[in-house]
């Protein structure tokens, strides 16, 4: 797998501008992804990552330009959008295995296909053994697991997270994003990913954008054409995390 | 030990050889002390006539219950005035809690509703409910009517708020996944809005159940020939404390009965309240 040149363009984010009031926070950002690609955006605490989400997501409307999906406007109507919030978000009264079955049933999956897809994705996760219980009966972990299974589930057209890692222990970060990765390789989705931590970013991703301080713009892009599985250690995933801090610096 | 999805989870139960302090300890004992020394106290102060003769002794009481079993008064035995009350509350309870519930739901979820019915319900909600007993006896006399409707001013309120704050405390990011997913309006409120307020739904059925206990004995002891307000009433124009401490007794076991049948219901409506079981 080489970088977004060799596919098709999935996603094109054309001159995205986002103002509040004269607080300008997102400064005309233009980039592509490509069909599948794995790509993390980092930034420095406050660059207006979150609300770069939001915009791309249409959860808040854009003050200017816009994002296509295979050269249509993005609508969470007609296109296949996920979300996995830094918080984990699941419906109390609903058990694992209907959290997780949740955004199907919105999108009218029929049921024989929504119960295979389910199985596989609930294992893939290792759910399978809690499907039963309420969430307030799991730990925080597992909460964020349904979250991204639920977000895997709907075959996205763009799965956008926003550091759903961002409040668990190093143990348990490493354990999920090897099964992010996992799932990723199996589901094929085009994921973008946003976090402040970059050996998160440079561990999972195929392609690594770095946005500048507030407002945000581009400031760089990186691509990381390294073997899978990777490991933490190799020299050259070093190498590339050392680029990307000095990139990053905004001391 | 086990190993759930990698993480561990991990139980421990301690054994320890039963000792003197473990039952002077021990939770159940120390509850049956309490209800010992309460009984005690009561026969004792009843005994040494503390309150004159106002104060009856728990057997007395006990026996007068047993005999209003089997002689009626005022054409009534005992299981006849508990229904008596009883079927004012569920009647006015039900009416109440009907209109109120959708009502308070509707408010929480559309702005113009809200605009509508807070002022008034804000101007009617400081008067307490008992303040309407008299105007309710000229409304519609001394019957059944009057009393329903004391109750249903009384229970009306806390069941109207305690729907619109339900809904109104929804943690807003579930609102974000289900538009992220491409669900619409109905989505959010049938999926997220309905089952979030439930618990606090319960919460205002609750607190309306014992109001409507305290309406329906108001409205007893001013005028009835019938409830358990009324056996209370004549056991005080009939100078006999034991009828009066007797029906207080049974309107706490009545309401403590309608309370548990109510959380039950809740535990049936809202089964992901319930906490894992350790052992």
């Amino acid at each position: 797998m080489d970088g977004s040149e060799a596919r098709k363009t999935k996603i094109e984010v054309r001159n995205l501008t986002k103002r509040f009031g004269d607080l300008l926070v997102l400064d005309e950002i233009s980039f592509n992804v490509g069909e599948g690609e794995f790509l993390s955006i980092v930034g420095p605490t406050g660059c207006g990552k979150t609300t770069f989400l939001n915009t791309l997501s249409k959860l808040i409307p854009s003050t200017a330009g816009d994002i296509f999906i295979d050269g249509e406007i993005a609508d969470p109507k007609k296109h296949h959008l996920s979300f996995v919030f830094q918080e984990p978000t699941c419906m109390p009264w609903r058990t694992v295995r209907e959290n997780v079955a949740y955004g199907m049933e919105v999108k009218h999956v029929p049921k024989v296909e929504m119960e295979k897809k389910l199985d596989q994705i609930m294992g893939m996760v290792g759910l399978s053994d809690c499907a039963g219980l309420y969430p307030n009966q799991i730990s925080a972990s597992m909460l964020q697991r349904i979250a991204v299974a639920r977000a895997f589930a709907v075959n996205p057209d763009l799965l956008l997270m926003d550091e759903p890692y961002g409040q668990l222990d190093v143990k348990l970060r490493y354990y999920l994003e090897d099964e992010l990765v996992r799932l990723w390789e199996h589901l094929k989705s085009t994921v973008i990913f946003v976090t402040h931590n970059i050996e998160e970013a440079v561990y999972i991703s195929e392609r690594i954008l770095i946005l500048s301080n507030k407002p945000a713009k581009i400031k760089a892009e990186v691509k990381v054409d390294l073997p899978r599985p990777r490991s933490l250690i190799d020299p050259r995933l070093v190498e590339i995390r050392k680029e990307v801090t000095e990139l990053i610096r905004w001391w | 030990m086990v190993d759930i999805a990698n993480e561990i989870k991990q139980q421990v139960q301690e054994r320890r050889p039963l000792t003197l302090a473990m039952i002077l300890t021990n939770r159940w004992f120390l509850y049956g002390v309490s209800m010992l020394a309460f009984f005690l106290a009561w026969d004792m102060a009843a005994v040494a006539r503390v309150f004159s003769s106002g104060l009856p002794r728990p057997y007395e009481v006990v026996l007068q219950l047993w005999r209003m079993m089997f002689d009626p008064l005022a054409g009534k035995s005992l299981l006849g005035h508990i229904w008596a009350s009883t079927q004012r509350i569920l009647i006015g309870f039900t009416i109440a809690s009907l209109v109120a519930v959708p009502l308070g739901l509707m408010m929480a979820l559309n702005r113009y509703v809200n605009a509508i019915v807070k002022p008034l319900f804000d101007l009617l909600k400081p008067m307490p409910p008992l303040a309407w007993i008299s105007i309710a006896i000229l409304w519609f006399g001394i019957g059944e009517t009057s009393k329903v409707f004391i109750i249903i001013i009384g229970t009306f309120v806390p069941c109207l708020l305690d729907a619109y704050n339900g809904v109104r405390l929804v943690e807003p990011e579930l609102y974000d996944v289900i538009r992220m997913l491409g669900g619409n309006r109905r989505h959010e409120i049938i999926q997220v809005c309905f089952p979030a307020a439930f618990p606090a739904i319960f919460a205002g059925l609750q607190i309306a159940l014992s109001i409507a206990w305290s309406c329906v004995l108001a409205a007893e002891l001013v005028s009835a020939r019938s409830g358990l307000g009324f056996i209370i009433i004549l056991g005080m124009n009939l100078s006999r404390p034991a009828m009066v401490v007797g029906g207080m007794v049974v309107i706490a076991l009545v309401a403590w009965t309608m309370s548990q049948l109510v959380s039950g219901l809740e535990r049936f409506v809202c089964p992901w309240k319930r906490e894992i079981d350790s052992r």
